[in-house]
């Protein structure tokens, strides 16, 4: 089927959903973002066409279109398989927020599946958006809808949080703007294909939209709305906030990489120990927290301390950025729903204080926990391929002679060994987790009726982050992105 | 029939409706709409007009809830000021330009004074004593400068300048020139203050640039930056005035001025006529999304609430949110600035977007209720749905291919 009508689809199921009883609106959901995920999956075997026109602005602003390539195609089937799985989760899950919160349950369920759909849909609608100003439109159209799902459902000082949120990220949000339309002024126009044709961003264009999205991404320092917005939102939204929402931050600066790499060249080494220092951090913080959710938040700084990295090491760090999204995304989901489990289960617990041996009571949940920890440690997931990357970047960046960031043998090595670090870190935090939350001595070892909603949905997005780390899918994903100008093998200079 | 003379047809029709509104009141309303759809017929821009008639019906609407003693002469004016905003583009002349800047000026003065039970004369002379220092001083600012396009002189010229973008500030109420704003927005009955605060805001903002424009010269390139001082104290001032404000109608004071340092932003374009359809497209779609956005806030304040949803759409917008009009506003005018090279000034706007979120959500919540089939709910759904225009995308093209032609047809004719 056409794409464009197969991402029209969930955009209509957000109209559509809300007139549908919980449970149809919840399948509808579900399945108008599994058929694009499978019509993708299909593109990374058979291709599919570059781009499809849909309408034509005058200079500055120019075509707006659907951009159709791997980067689009890995971010999208990310968004596609976890918001899909999300919607099956959140049935449970929000009937039981409903209650708690004294609200009619089917008249709520229709305003907030409206909110999610939409929601979803503007990050899909994101990474396939060929105009700058409409990938903005839809930056936006996420934030609204997020915030509004926050401060509505949302847990402790809601509305506190809620405006908390939308505050940085429409600080984030402008921002880029800003960037956006400077770099309109040097071009004349802001389609994508004719920026990577051979556009140029001048220096202030890339700081407007750098600081803008290292906000939104974000690290060390405008990090300070996260914990708050990832812990006290209603957890299926969380489950989209944290592995999706936030990573789009890093698609932006990649998008804008390609264009034209001058800024990041320039100030590669500051943002290169900045990115590793708040990667670090973030993953010493989760150390420090009772609160599960707000545990999970800091460790999504410290995985988008990755992106960054990867984003300062050149064509493999690139091919490293997008599979650390995915990776990042298929575990966070998985990680925030297990806490969202438990919440549900247990009757809100969240204090990690008042955890230890939930495997026996809740084992399904356990172990998607177990499974989630694994793609943000890189272990036997998609996370592997994503390190890798990684760190062939550093090498060619730092390493290989003729580079232009050649560093000597010494420096270059204590960078890697830093990188090296930041990925046991990961490891080291989620075994900690994983044995305070659900090992150690139970505190009740009976086993909790749970639905399978609450967990199954869990396992496929594990099945699939399992899956694209072997061929046929990892190939066809692989071969897909060094085919991008850029990227990879495809990268100009630094490739081998 | 040519514009002119259906022009005069309207003007009739608004007269005689205003006379028969004293014995039969609903007459007013009728005699102006009919005007308004005869202006809508037959003037140039059609994406322009359509705007201003929209802004003006929904004006003409809300007046419907206030029961003032002279019933029926404020439709006609309205309608008069409406008719005035949607000719302006019909023509190159700026013996018309000015007149329409009076005529959208001198009305205000009466509907100042609305109020339920009686005229609010107090309010009324501070209000004319403003807005008289600002026509006069915009008035012989035009002349000065249209004098030095005939025989130049540096020192006129500035002076011309000064006063006359002075004249602007105090009409439209940029700081520091803003003192009347807040005193007028919170003593003021809510519906004339929406129609001040919306339409009457479109045509001195549309003659300045014309009469800007048209007698520009080497000198202007460096005045602008008068102009954009003015605009970055205005944005601050409005935004911080609003930030700590409590009253809704204090609070939307001080956001007029704020967004209208946010629209002075676009004459630092007068440098390069060639971008003037930029500057036009930004400010104008600015102005719309303004008015729809006070329209629909002031109307809430005079019922004491309106539906929450529409209300939250039109704090979104003003916060500059896409795909909403306020959003294409504020882009444009970005656009605008980039082009000219103003950097710095983008990076303010930005600042000034951020400080302004706070409020717009707390007006939103504050004023948000639950749903009630009344009119004012049904004036702020019509200002959403005029909002919501540009979701589609295709009116904003529109809109700028339209701004496009007025830039090559009139400006060209005025240019000359």
């Amino acid at each position: 089927m056409n794409m464009l009508i197969l991402l029209l689809l969930p955009l209509i199921a957000a109209f559509v959903a809300p007139l549908l009883k919980p449970k149809a609106a919840t399948y509808l959901s579900s399945i108008v973002f599994l058929l694009p995920f499978l019509a993708i999956i299909g593109c990374l075997f058979n291709g599919c066409p570059s781009k499809v026109h849909l309408m034509t602005f005058s200079p500055p602003i120019g075509e707006f279109y659907l951009h159709f390539d791997m980067i689009s195609h890995a971010f999208g089937l990310t968004i596609c398989i976890v918001s899909a799985m999300i919607a099956l989760y959140a049935l449970p899950y929000m009937e039981h927020r409903f209650k708690e919160m004294e609200l009619n349950v089917e008249s709520e369920f229709r305003k907030y599946i409206f909110l999610y759909d939409l929601y979803a849909a503007s990050m899909l609608w994101l990474v396939y958006s060929g105009n700058f100003v409409l990938l903005y439109v839809f930056l936006e159209l996420t934030l609204i809808t997020a915030f509004l799902l926050i401060y509505t459902y949302g847990y402790g000082n809601r509305k506190w949080v809620g405006i908390l949120y939308f505050l940085w990220c429409a600080a984030a949000g402008v921002l880029t703007l800003a960037g956006i339309v400077i770099l309109a002024f040097g071009n004349n126009t802001l389609a994508l294909d004719v920026l990577l044709a051979g556009g140029k961003v001048s220096m202030i264009a890339w700081a407007f939209i750098f600081f803008g999205m290292i906000i939104e991404l974000p690290v060390l320092g405008p990090h300070i709305w996260l914990p708050w917005a990832h812990a006290e939102a209603p957890t299926p939204v969380s489950a989209l906030l944290s592995p999706l929402t936030v990573g789009l931050a890093g698609y932006v600066l990649l998008r804008t990489a390609l264009i034209d790499y001058s800024f990041i060249e320039t100030y590669r080494m500051p943002i290169l120990v900045y990115a590793l220092f708040s990667s670090i951090y973030g993953g010493f913080s989760v150390f420090k927290q009772t609160d599960f959710k707000r545990l999970l938040a800091y460790s999504t700084v410290s995985q988008m301390g990755y992106v960054l990295v990867a984003l300062c090491l050149g064509p493999f760090g690139f091919v490293g950025l997008v599979i650390q999204y995915m990776s990042h995304a298929f575990g966070k989901s998985i990680l925030f729903s297990s806490a969202g489990g438990i919440i549900a289960v247990h009757h809100g617990l969240r204090d990690i204080t008042k955890m230890g041996g939930l495997h026996d009571s809740i084992p399904q949940i356990s172990n998607a926990a177990v499974l989630g920890f694994l793609n943000l440690g890189g272990m036997l997931t998609i996370g592997m391929l994503g390190e890798f990357f990684i760190l062939r970047g550093a090498v060619e960046t730092f390493l290989k002679p003729g580079s232009p960031a050649f560093v000597t043998w010494g420096g270059g090595l204590a960078l890697i060994l830093t990188m090296i670090f930041m990925f046991i870190l990961s490891v080291w935090y989620g075994f900690y987790t994983v044995r305070k939350v659900f090992y150690g001595k139970p505190k009740d070892t009976k086993r909790l009726e749970i639905s399978s909603y609450l967990y199954m949905p869990l396992y496929i997005i594990a099945i699939v982050s399992v899956l694209l780390l072997f061929p046929p899918l990892s190939t066809a994903l692989i071969q897909g992105l060094n085919a991008i100008p850029g990227l990879g093998l495809a990268g100009g200079v630094l490739s081998p | 029939m040519t514009d002119l003379t259906m022009l005069g047809v309207a003007l009739i029709i608004l007269t005689l409706s205003a006379v028969c509104s004293f014995k039969f009141r609903p007459a007013g309303l009728i005699g102006a709409i009919v005007a308004l759809l005869i202006g809508l017929n037959t003037c140039n821009y059609f994406p322009y007009s359509i705007f201003v008639f929209l802004i003006g019906f929904v004006n003409l609407l809300s007046l419907v809830t206030l029961k003032s003693e002279i019933k029926g002469v404020d439709y006609a004016l309205v309608g008069l000021m409406t008719l005035a905003t949607m000719y302006i583009f019909n023509t190159s002349d700026f013996a018309f330009v000015l007149a329409a800047l009076v005529l959208v000026s001198v009305p205000t003065y009466i509907l100042v004074m609305l109020r339920e039970g009686g005229a609010n004369v107090e309010l009324g002379v501070k209000y004319i004593s403003f807005m008289v220092l600002a026509t006069v001083l915009f008035l012989i600012g035009a002349v000065i400068l249209f004098y030095t396009k005939t025989a130049f002189d540096g020192f006129l010229y500035v002076l011309g300048y000064v006063m006359l973008v002075l004249g602007l500030c105090i009409e439209i109420g940029v700081a520091p020139l803003h003192e009347w704003v807040p005193d007028v927005f919170a003593s003021g009955d809510p519906i004339p203050i929406s129609i001040i605060a919306s339409l009457a805001k479109i045509v001195p903002f549309i003659a300045a640039l014309w009469i800007l424009v048209y007698t520009a010269c080497d000198l202007t390139g460096s005045i602008t930056m008068f102009t954009a001082v003015l605009a970055v104290i205005s944005m601050f001032t409005g935004n911080i005035g609003a930030l700590t404000s409590k009253e809704p109608a204090r609070v939307l004071a001080y956001s007029t001025v704020a967004g209208m340092g946010y629209l002075l932003t676009c004459l630092v374009v007068v440098s390069k006529p060639e971008l003037i359809y930029l500057a036009l497209t930004g400010g104008l779609l600015f102005l719309f999304s303004n008015a729809a956005g006070k329209i629909g806030f002031f109307n809430a304040v005079k019922s004491e609430g309106a539906y929450s949803i529409l209300m939250f759409i039109l704090a979104f917008s003003f916060i500059g949110v896409p795909p909403l009009m306020g959003f294409w506003g504020k882009l444009f005018i970005l656009i605008t600035l980039a082009e000219m090279q103003y950097f710095w000034l983008v990076g303010i706007i930005v600042l000034n977007s951020v400080i302004s979120i706070p409020y717009y959500v707390r007006l939103a919540s504050e004023l948000g209720v639950s749903w009630e089939a009344n009119l004012s709910n049904l004036i702020c759904l019509v200002v959403v749905i005029i909002t919501l225009v540009t979701v589609l995308f295709v009116p904003v093209e529109w809109f700028f291919s339209s701004m496009e032609a007025i830039a090559h047809t009139v400006g060209i004719a005025v240019l000359k």
